[in-house]
């Protein structure tokens, strides 16, 4: 059991899960790949966490993602060497594991209780609470796992690379070679943004803004007087000045949203938009 | 009075000096200290906060009268070097805890230091005012200006005694140079630059030059999909400007010579220890993650710290360390529940005593451990506020893994995780060490036979 003084959150499930990880401490007896099986849960349990982070840990992402790496070639070579599954406890799934957005990923009991051994029933009493939904992970979805989290983690950071003094072997700034859609997607909403604003570059740091649509965010805005296309030129002489500042302020996070592919960016009068920008930036 | 040459940890007994910090029991998050450092001469103690604040305690003369308490240390200076910032074009929070301190070796008056965030380095200027200048002519001792007609008579402003003041202000601010979090900051042996390392880069800095620096290391790699390894400490040389080394999460140190490239990509020395095959469990990569990496004061070795272990190594062998210490190897049974409780990732730092032959560092349950290196003992004390009477020994505590546990000893289940030393500091020359627990500090000497 772990130390007094240690907060505990209240939630049932990571109440299992610290049960079950004195279990895997404790026991001696607990099958080698029921093991990894919960440390594999454990690890990508951590890493779906840290993708709704606004700022994951990149330490703690890095040496996670290896630890489930390092899983994965092990069940690689596993199955490479021995069609059949080794441990009977755990049944093949027939279908692979879709759960990957949902935060818990309940640990699958093993359903061929006949041949078990006492530990094993133990183990299925303290799970019995936990969800019995399916849970082997395929080898695709680790995969996927590690390079979402890492990809994100790139395009939250690095915007503005270190300023040299000293020219290095590479002068071109690293660009990540991203062969994720929604990133490609993503660089030429900045490269449209980047004409408006100029060197003021916009990064989109939460993934999460990419599944909500524009329109939830500001429901509650009563956007009728702008339901216009954004091609029309959003100032008007007979507008008022305080109508005037509200218009590029609207189309500034549409700008943000990478859903907003379609979204084309107006030309709004420059000397309006910098004086806009000075506010925000509070210069 | 040799302090630590040769002493042997049989006759080196630690006595409870002073706390400092509150007794409340619940802890203001901004008041955990996050950092501790010794001046180079000792006479003064600087710690960091997770709430951006810098406290400095100078040591006090020692006084004639009470020959058997050197002096103790009192608050000198302190203030705000970090603020909470906000990043508007990530929509991020840059965090204003202090990571850490390191001074600046006394040319002057004044004393210089070093502070850092996630993001900024800092460089303050702590001086003493005890003199003001009064009687200017063109404004009065409020401040007021004065009516320059008015003024019919000259004089020559004097100096007069004031109460001492002690002001620190901010001379360099070294920002925007750093994209991923800052764990280390070091100054370099010429006096005139330092270094500053993040996850992926380690960025060379002249005090004088604060909108540039030159990028020494950088270990991203062009598609971040294959980043398997990230920085987690580094330190310059104690005598040789052009040597430094860097930490990784993968349990090796480069060591790095700056003479023979502007980008120090390729190292010059390259420690790693075989792994043992006996202890491998899904958790050994991330026990071997160092978290803290220290030169000697002679130059001649370096001290590694990982999750269980102290490791001292000798510059001249890289593939493995002359020395091993366990810190608390009884928690190898406990890495899942540590795992699943972060507890894997703390980062505990190391300290060396002034003539290399102690080390310390830090464990859970405010306890700390000291190793000597030539008798091979080693020793377990507690920070605790039951053991803070004046002067009183500090009794060595003991673990108790499995079996019969005597009257003194702790089992491993009744330790509390979330009362850790991280850091920890021992005074240059003498032995004196400082001891952070959370939010308060303890300093410990040994006793003076």
């Amino acid at each position: 059991m772990l130390g007094r003084g240690l907060k505990r959150k209240l939630s049932d499930y990571e109440e299992n899960m610290a049960g079950l990880s004195s279990a895997f401490d404790s026991s001696r007896s607990l099958p080698y790949p029921l093991k990894r099986q919960l440390v594999l849960n454990m690890c990508l349990t951590k890493l779906q966490t840290y993708k709704m982070l606004v700022e994951p840990n990149l330490h703690r992402s890095v040496l996670i993602a290896n630890t489930v790496r390092q899983i994965q070639e092990e069940m690689r070579q596993e199955s490479n060497q021995q069609p059949v599954n080794i441990c009977p406890g755990i049944a093949p799934a027939s279908h692979s594991y879709t759960g990957m957005e949902s935060p818990g990923i309940p640990l699958q009991l093993p359903s061929g209780v006949g041949q078990q051994e006492s530990h094993c029933c133990d183990l299925r009493s303290v799970e019995d609470p936990i969800e019995n939904s399916l849970l082997i992970v395929s080898d695709d979805d680790m995969s996927s796992a590690i390079s979402s989290i890492l990809k994100d983690l790139d395009f939250v950071e690095d915007i503005s690379p270190p300023t040299c003094l000293v020219p290095t072997g590479d002068d071109q700034p690293k660009f990540p070679e991203n062969t994720g859609l929604k990133l490609e997607d993503d660089r030429q909403d900045l490269k449209g943004a980047e004409c408006v604003f100029g060197s003021f570059e916009i990064s989109n740091s939460t993934s999460y803004l990419k599944d909500l649509a524009i329109d939830d965010i500001f429901e509650d805005i009563d956007t009728s007087m702008y339901d216009s296309d954004f091609c029309c030129p959003p100032l008007m002489p007979p507008r008022s000045p305080s109508l005037a500042t509200e218009e590029p302020l609207k189309t500034f996070p549409s700008c943000n949203s990478s859903s907003a592919n379609n979204i084309q960016i107006c030309r709004t009068d420059l000397s309006e938009l910098d004086h806009i920008m000075e506010i925000l930036v509070g210069s | 009075f040799l302090a630590g040459f040769g002493s042997l940890m049989q006759d080196m007994l630690w006595c409870f000096s002073q706390v400092k910090g509150t007794i409340d029991t619940g802890v203001t998050e901004a008041d955990i200290i996050s950092t501790v450092e010794f001046n180079h001469t000792g006479e003064l103690l600087a710690t960091g906060d997770k709430g951006g604040r810098v406290v400095i305690f100078q040591r006090e003369q020692e006084s004639k009268n009470q020959p058997h308490r050197r002096g103790e240390y009192n608050v000198y200076s302190t203030f705000q070097s970090h603020e909470p910032e906000f990043d508007y074009l990530k929509s991020l929070e840059i965090e204003e805890k202090i990571n850490k301190i390191r001074w600046l070796p006394q040319q002057n008056a004044a004393y210089f230091l070093l502070s850092t965030n996630d993001k900024t380095v800092k460089l303050w200027k702590v001086s003493e005012r005890d003199k003001r200048p009064e009687g200017y002519n063109l404004k009065d001792e409020d401040g007021r200006l004065r009516d320059p007609s008015m003024i019919t008579v000259l004089r020559v402003p004097v100096l007069r005694p004031m109460d001492l003041m002690v002001e620190a202000t901010p001379r360099r601010v070294f920002a925007n140079a750093h994209t991923y979090h800052i764990n280390s900051i070091s100054v370099n042996s010429d006096y005139e630059t330092y270094m500053s390392a993040d996850d992926l880069r380690i960025n060379l800095w002249n005090f004088e030059i604060t909108n540039q620096s030159f990028n020494i290391v950088d270990i991203k790699p062009a598609n971040m999909e294959e980043l398997t390894e990230v920085i987690t400490a580094a330190e310059f040389h104690p005598h040789h400007c052009n040597v430094f080394v860097y930490s990784s999460s993968k349990g090796t140190i480069r060591l790095c010579d700056m003479r023979t490239a502007a980008l120090c990509d390729r190292h010059a020395k390259f420690f790693e220890e075989p792994e043992d095959p006996s202890n491998r469990s899904f958790f050994s990569e991330i026990i071997s993650s160092i978290s803290d990496v220290k030169f000697s004061h002679s130059g001649r070795y370096i001290m590694t710290r990982d999750y269980l272990t102290v490791k001292v190594w000798d510059l001249n062998m890289e593939n493995r360390p002359i020395e091993t210490y366990q810190v608390h190897d009884y928690l190898r049974s406990k890495l899942c529940s540590l795992y699943e409780n972060d507890c894997i990732f703390d980062k505990f730092e190391c300290v060396w005593n002034g003539s290399d032959s102690v080390i310390m560092t830090g464990s859970y349950n405010n306890f700390f451990r000291m190793f000597d290196r030539n008798t091979k003992r080693d020793v377990t004390l507690e920070a605790s506020r039951e053991n803070s009477k004046p002067r009183a020994i500090l009794k060595p505590r003991k673990v108790c893994v499995g079996g019969k546990r005597r009257k003194d000893e702790i089992s491993v289940d009744s330790l509390d995780f979330s009362k850790k030393i991280l850091h920890t500091a021992w005074h240059p020359s003498e032995n004196i060490i400082a001891v952070a627990a959370t939010n308060n500090l303890y300093i410990f000497q040994d006793k003076v036979n």
